[in-house]
Order: structure tokens, then sequence, then C-alpha cells
């Protein structure tokens, strides 16, 4: 008798598809960053006043008025093992030097297998930003990540770090494609592709992976613009009981706007909480619901919204406790003298001055 | 904070209070000194650890709590660190905060309590003192040293016993603790310097200073004098002042006022009969004319102090405490009042003509000064001695060591008043409570300091160690150890129970 293999190799401590990993783009994100950080020796650094992070912005997608929805697609939990797993990244900004920024990236990977969560953590990164290496990185990155892919003009310095964060997040979700079989892979965010951050081409090529391995994707976007007669679409169908799917047919995206996903809104726990969820719309659609009954028969729902993706955006967050970590190695090792420049909102304006996070995000 | 580059930073200061922020690598712990120099005031100060505590880190709680799932187990995972960023974290989570109370500024050579001056935050250097320079700087060590015993820093601190002259003085601490090994250490070194010492001795535990622990005489054995009442300790009526008798009737006995004035009247008849005795005593009671109520309970304290053994007619009998301390006043000596078989009310009647004694040497300069060392006082002394004792006999040169294990039992104002407090562990918070209100010490210090001392460590504090509480583990003595508690498991009990376990309690044979 044969037992059953997994493409995903076992390691003494957890079962992830290590081995099974590129690990070019690993590796070239580590010489990035050592290789950025070492123009940035000696040189004075303001710390940002408000540590701000940068959370990917999740709803990309205008929609069309959507058409009525059909009756609610009732879910049943399939308890039939089945891998979950979960990919999220985050970037936040540590702070400024003379000639441009100091960013750091994380993502995390979390999966859950039988009553079991593990995760694989890759990061923080580092990387010093400046008008004269942004190009490079950015482009070295994306070549790293997706060479077939045509390197796109670099983004600005404020959208850098959302970038940075958004290619690793892809290059985790691609690998997990490759690696994981007949497994339900967790997306934060939408299905949404044409933005700056997520090419088409990019997207399809990782859906396309992860169907050929017998994976679902499954997208959850935490809060949505997507509005049904007035209301906010989550908040439209209060008297459908959870768990269960209501499909939000004939969404017409702008151009260059693409729908890689059919769009639900998922209720998959009592108590009123209800998510937009993309699944990934080249799988038949019986798939698609099975894929989300799957998802309930193997992983804890808590406030309707999957376990394993809210462990996997809480491992990758940065804590305040980190940000002074990075902020001590960078001072530790590239001997970058703190300097703390005064914020002319506070100063000028006291109590009422809002700071300068709050003007840069005006 | 020691050979290497100095990773403390001043965080903070309130009242006296310092905190300093300090990291792991940094081998800082509660009772330790600091030196905080500041280099362009040319000045220092010298601050205490009194706690150590985390640094209150941004973000720590979300740290700790991303660890755990919903379940609650912990979360397996690997995380690829190329950076290495994983030790600051640890680093940065493991930074403490010294809680640090100042206790002098060091300008020049010279120290002062003054904690007026501020220094400079960015540029102040700090490093930790160590105990043996301190004892140096504040001249802890005087000329007559006695070594208590040796600090963590393994220095050994020695005070001075003229500190102790003149003083009043508390050791306490829980059960078990070190209290009566400390009380014994110092009365030997006392003896060293010709002290003239009297040990109220309620469990026997002092009887055997003057031999070894295996037996033997040791260097203090001549000059030990252990009395025990109503043995080889007697009082002869006639030597008796009355003003003493009194005092043991009214507050030993209770005696009510006018019962007393007739007592008076009875001894002073007598007296001038030339008739002092027990015998005439008993007599004169019965036939004075006086109210019936009035005689019997004039006849109730009699038969108390004869009962008691400790008063008797024969001169003879009654000269060892006054030889005992004359003796020792040429060469010193200590003068053990062995009361651990004596009852309550003996025990009063004893501490009350032995106090009134010293009273009258002392008043007549037969004797120079006595250190008196009074273990748990309030089972024989009586409420208004308490304040005797701290202010008016303290002139007439008796310097009291209470040691108890009950601090409570201690009033108040004795602890307003004490010079020096030796503290050991307690983990009672009404116990730490109390001791705090001692005038010589902070409770935050008492408190933080004392409820982690092991045994045979004591927190030093007072003029013995400059106002600079210390911490010292307390040196042996050999002296055989006495008044040890009663156990049932021990010698021919435990052993029979022994051989005795491994046999079957019921065996086959026996049921047969």
């Amino acid at each position: 008798m044969v037992i059953e293999q997994y493409t995903i190799t076992a390691t003494p401590k957890y079962n992830f598809p290590q081995n099974a990993i590129d690990t070019v783009p690993l590796r070239r994100l580590i010489e990035l960053s050592i290789y950025s950080l070492r123009h940035v020796q000696n040189q004075a650094v303001q710390l940002k006043q408000q540590i701000q992070q940068t959370v990917l912005i999740q709803e990309t997608l205008v929609a069309q008025h959507p058409t009525p929805p059909v009756q609610p697609i009732p879910l049943n939990p399939k308890t039939e093992p089945t891998t979950i797993a979960a990919v999220d990244t985050s970037s936040i900004k540590l702070g400024e030097t003379g000639k441009g920024i100091i960013i750091a990236v994380r993502g995390t990977t979390v999966w859950k297998r039988g009553r079991n969560y593990a995760y694989l953590r890759v990061g923080p990164f580092i990387f010093h930003i400046t008008e004269e290496n942004l190009q490079e990185i950015y482009k070295t990155l994306l070549k790293a990540y997706f060479p077939e892919q045509n390197p796109q003009g670099a983004p600005g310095f404020l959208q850098i770090p959302l970038r940075m964060a958004n290619l690793l997040e892809r290059w985790l979700q691609a690998s997990l494609a490759k690696t994981m079989s007949n497994g339900i892979i967790l997306f934060d965010g939408s299905l949404t592709a044409g933005t700056p951050d997520t090419p088409t081409q990019q997207l399809k090529e990782v859906l396309a992976s992860a169907r050929s391995m017998g994976n679902a994707v499954l997208a959850f976007t935490k809060v949505t613009t997507l509005r049904f007669n007035g209301c906010l679409l989550t908040e439209a169908f209060p008297a459908y009981r959870p768990p269960c799917l209501v499909e939000v047919a004939n969404i017409k995206p702008k151009p260059p706007l693409t729908l890689l996903g059919e769009v639900y809104v998922a209720k998959l726990a009592r108590g009123n909480y209800a998510f937009r969820l993309d699944v990934d719309r080249e799988l038949p659609a019986q798939k698609r619901v099975e894929a989300v009954e799957k998802l309930l028969g193997n992983d804890l729902i808590v406030h309707g919204y999957p376990e394993t993706l809210r462990l996997a955006h809480i491992l990758c967050t940065f804590t305040a406790n980190e940000v002074i970590a990075m902020q001590h190695f960078i001072q530790q090792r590239y001997r970058l003298k703190i300097i703390d420049r005064p914020d002319m909102h506070r100063l000028l304006f006291g109590p009422f001055g809002k700071g300068e996070s709050h003007c840069e995000a005006l | 904070m020691g050979k290497g580059k100095a990773t403390v930073r001043l965080y903070k200061k309130e009242g006296n209070i310092i905190e300093i922020l300090s990291f792991p690598n940094e081998n800082v712990e509660k009772g330790d000194y600091l030196l905080i120099e500041d280099a362009e005031a040319q000045k220092a100060l010298i601050a205490q650890v009194i706690d150590v505590q985390f640094a209150n880190i941004p973000g720590i709680l979300e740290e700790l709590l991303r660890s755990l799932p919903d379940g609650g187990g912990t979360i397996q995972g690997e995380d690829v660190d190329p950076l290495e960023i994983a030790p600051h974290i640890t680093y940065i989570q493991d930074s403490r905060l010294l809680i640090c109370k100042i206790r002098a500024t060091v300008e020049g050579d010279s120290l002062s309590p003054s904690t007026s001056w501020l220094p400079s935050r960015s540029q102040s250097s700090i490093r930790k003192l160590p105990i043996a320079t301190l004892i140096k700087l504040a001249k802890i060590n005087g000329n007559l040293p006695i070594t208590l015993g040796v600090t963590k820093e393994n220095s050994l601190l020695t005070i001075d016993a003229s500190s102790l002259d003149g003083r009043l003085n508390i050791i306490t601490g829980k059960k078990e603790t070190g209290k009566s090994h400390l009380s014994k250490l110092l009365i030997t070194s006392l003896l060293q310097y010709k002290a003239v010492v009297v040990v109220l001795d309620l469990n026997g535990e002092y009887t055997g200073l003057g031999f070894t622990s295996d037996g033997k005489r040791n260097a203090y054995y001549n000059k030990i004098h252990v009395l025990t009442p109503a043995q080889n300790f007697k009082v002869a009526i006639k030597q008796l002042h009355l003003n003493v008798i009194l005092n043991i009737l009214i507050h030993a006995l209770h005696l009510p006022g006018t019962s007393a004035r007739e007592f008076r009247r009875i001894w002073q008849h007598l007296k001038d009969k030339g008739c002092l005795t027990l015998h005439e005593l008993g007599e004169a009671i019965r036939n004075w004319n006086c109210n019936q109520n009035v005689r019997d309970a004039l006849f109730s304290r009699y038969y108390a102090l004869v009962n008691s053994g400790f008063f008797t007619d024969n001169v003879a009998e009654a000269t060892l405490l006054e030889e005992c301390l004359f003796k020792a006043r040429e060469e010193g000596g200590a003068v053990i009042i062995n009361l651990r078989n004596t009852s309550p009310i003996d025990r009063q009647i004893v501490v009350e003509y032995l106090l009134g004694k010293l009273v009258e040497l002392l008043t007549s300069w037969r004797l120079k000064a006595v250190f008196l060392f009074a273990e748990e006082a309030h089972l024989y002394l009586r409420e208004t001695y308490w304040d005797d004792i701290v202010t008016r006999m303290r002139h007439f040169g008796i310097f009291t060591t209470f040691i108890t294990n009950q601090p409570d039992t201690i009033r108040e104002n004795i602890y307003r008043q004490a010079d020096n407090i030796f503290l050991f562990n307690f983990t009672n918070e009404h116990d730490l409570e109390v001791v705090s209100r001692a005038a010589r010490v902070d409770a935050e210090t008492v408190k933080s300091i004392a409820r982690d001392l092991p045994p045979h460590h004591c927190l030093v504090l007072g003029k013995v160690v400059k106002d600079f509480p210390i911490v010292v583990k307390v040196r042996a003595l050999d002296v055989k150890t006495m008044g040890e508690t009663r156990l049932f498991f021990t010698g021919a009990h435990s052993e029979s129970t022994s051989q005795a376990s491994p046999v079957e309690p019921y065996s086959a044979g026996e049921n047969s």
C-alpha cells in the first residue's frame, strides 16, 4: 500500500513546503536589504514621531449597480481533512534619513492541518530607499519574483512600503499555490487585478498555479465599499441566517481593473458579521461553494473570519516593541544617529496640531 | 555596568526616586548601589536599587498575545530572520527599569544627604558602586569593628561598636531567619570591647554562649553569667528598695492604690523595726489593722512573691546579680537572665526587679552603661516601660536591643525612635508595614528588599550603616545552639518508625 504523498515535504518541526520554494527571490530580498542599508551608515535618522503601519488597502473595486442577489446559498461544513493556509504581509516606515526613508517589510504564511496551526514568517527586511536606489530595488525584486512580468514604473516614496509588501505577499502566495495541494488558500483582500500593485497577469498566474495543484483560493476583504441599494454590501442581508453565501453577480469593474474572482457576501458565523469573499472564478460554482464549506469544517471561524487568516495578519503586523528593536538594530549596526526634529505642527499649534502623519495623510 | 560599556540610562526622577533604564546584560539586583556621576557638575548621586521591574515597552502585550491562538496553545513556527532582528527584540523586551532610592550626594570626598540637584540625563555616567567602596566612603567601619558578615559581593560588612552605644536597636524577622544568631553575634562582639550586656532570655537560647558548638568552653566562657530566677538568682527582701517592691506589686501583680498605700506602711514599719523578712512580712499583713479586702489583696500578692521562689531572707544567696554586673564592669561580661522555665507573672516580677536594680546601679554610677538585649519583650515588659526604655532609661545608660518575630508587638513610637534596625525576611505585608514606620528607613526599601531576603541575610538599616541600607549574610558563630525547637520526628522515634515501616501491618501469621 502506498501512503498518500503530498507535495508538501515534512520538516522536523512542522509540515511546510520549504524545500519546494524557490529561494532566489528571498535571497535577492536579503541582498537588497543589506545593500541599501550599507549606504546609510553614519547618517542622521529622524524617527517617525507617530509610527504608521501600512496595511494593504483591500478594496480596489468600484461596483456598477450590482444586480439584486438571488437566494442565499446555505453552507454545510465539510470536515474532510483539508489544509488551510493564509498569507499576509505588512510594512512600516521606520524613519527618514537625509536622502530617503527607512522601511521594513515582513510576510507570514500560516497554515492549519488537523488541530494545529503553524507559521513561517519571513523578515523583517529593512530597506533604505532613496531617490537613487528606488527604481533599482523595486525592479530587481519584481524581476526576481515574477521574471516573466514586464517591469513597470517604480512607485513613489509614499507608495513604496506598500508596494514592497505587496511584492512579498504575491511571492508568498505564489509559493504556496505552487507547493500546496488540495487545500484552501486564503488571501487578505480581493481578487481584483489590474492595479499597479496587482498586475492582472501576476494574479492570474498565482490562481492558475493554485488550481493546477487542486487548491481553491478564497480572498476575504475586511472592509468593502461595494454597496447594494445604498447599503454596504456586507450589511445588506441581515435576515439571512449564517453560515451562508450571497452571490453578488454582474459587477462591472472599471477598466483596467479585472475581476478574477466571483464575489460573494460571506456570513460564516452568527453575530451579523459579513465579509466580501472573492473565490477564484475559474473554479466551477459547485467547487467554489465546496471550498467555503471545507473552510468551515477545518478552521476556526471567529466573528465570521477564518482564524488562519487572522493569525497571518497578527503575526506579520509590527508591534511597537519590534519597531523599537528594528530602530535599535539600524542604530547599532549602521551607526545611525537618531535626531529629534521638532514636529512643526505640534510646535506651532500645540494641542491643536494634529502631527505630521495627519498632514501626510491629507 | 561592569567593565564593558555601560548600557544604562537615567530615565526619570520623582522625589528621591530615580528610575534607570537597564538592559539584560547588566547584572543589577535589588540592594545594589549605583553611582550616577555628572562630570560637569562634579557631583555624583549614590542611589540604591530597591526594585527591578520590566520596562514598560510599548507593544509588549501584543507581542505576548499573538503567540497564542484562540485555542490557547502555543503556535509552532519558524522565523526566517536574515538580519537577525530577533535578538534585538528580545533585548528590548527584557529591558528593565531599576527603581532606585537616592541615598546621598558625593562631592569631592565628602558625602551629604542632599538630593536637591539633578544629574544630567544625557551626560551622566552610571556605574555600580561596590559595597566595599561605599563602606569606605561613608566611613561605616570605625575604631571598634564588629564584622557582621559578608555582602553579596563577598566583601566584609564591618560596623562600629560605638554606633550601637547609646542607641535603640531592633532585630526583627520571621521565625528561623537568624535573629537570635545575629543578637548572639552582637553580644559576643560587644564582650570583646568589655561591654556590660544583660540578656532577657525567654527561651534559654543564650545560656550556651560560653561554649563552642561541640560543647567546649570558648573565649567568652568566663564572661557569660547565666542567672536562673529562683535558682541562682534570688533577691533578699532586706536588700529591696521600697520603690522596687512597689513597682513589682503595682505593675507586675496589679495591686490597687489603696492596698499599695497600706503595704508602704507595713514595709516602713518592718524596716524601722529591722525585721524585714518574708516571714515577718506575712505576719505583719496578717496582724495589720486594715480593711479585710485590703488584707486579702495584700495576702494574695504576698503569696505570689513567696511562690515565685525569687525572694529570700538569706542575703548570702542574693548577691549574684550585683557580683556578676560588677565583674562584667571590669572586663566586660554578659548576664543572661534565663526566663525559660519562669511563669509569665514571675517573669514580670524578675524583669521589674532587674530593671529597677539596673536603674539604681546606673544612677549611682556604680555601673557606667548596660546593653540590654530583650527577646520578645512584650511577654514580660509592662506597658509603661516601653516609653521608659526609649526615653528615660537611655539617659541612665540602658541601651536596648529588642528581638522579635512579631513586629506589631513593639509599639510604633519605639520604631520611630529606633536608631538601628536589623531586618530579616518578612513576607507578611502587615509585618512589613509595621517595620516600615521606623523613622530611619523608607517604607519602599523595607517592603521591597526585606520580602526577598534569604534566611540568614539581614537588611541593616540606621546609624550603624550611616543610613545606607545594606544586605549582609550574617557570619557563622561558633557557639552552642540552645533553645532549639523540640521536634517530634527526631531521634529514637523516627528510627523506630523507619525500621517499622517495611513490615507488613498485618501478616498472614498474625491473622492466623
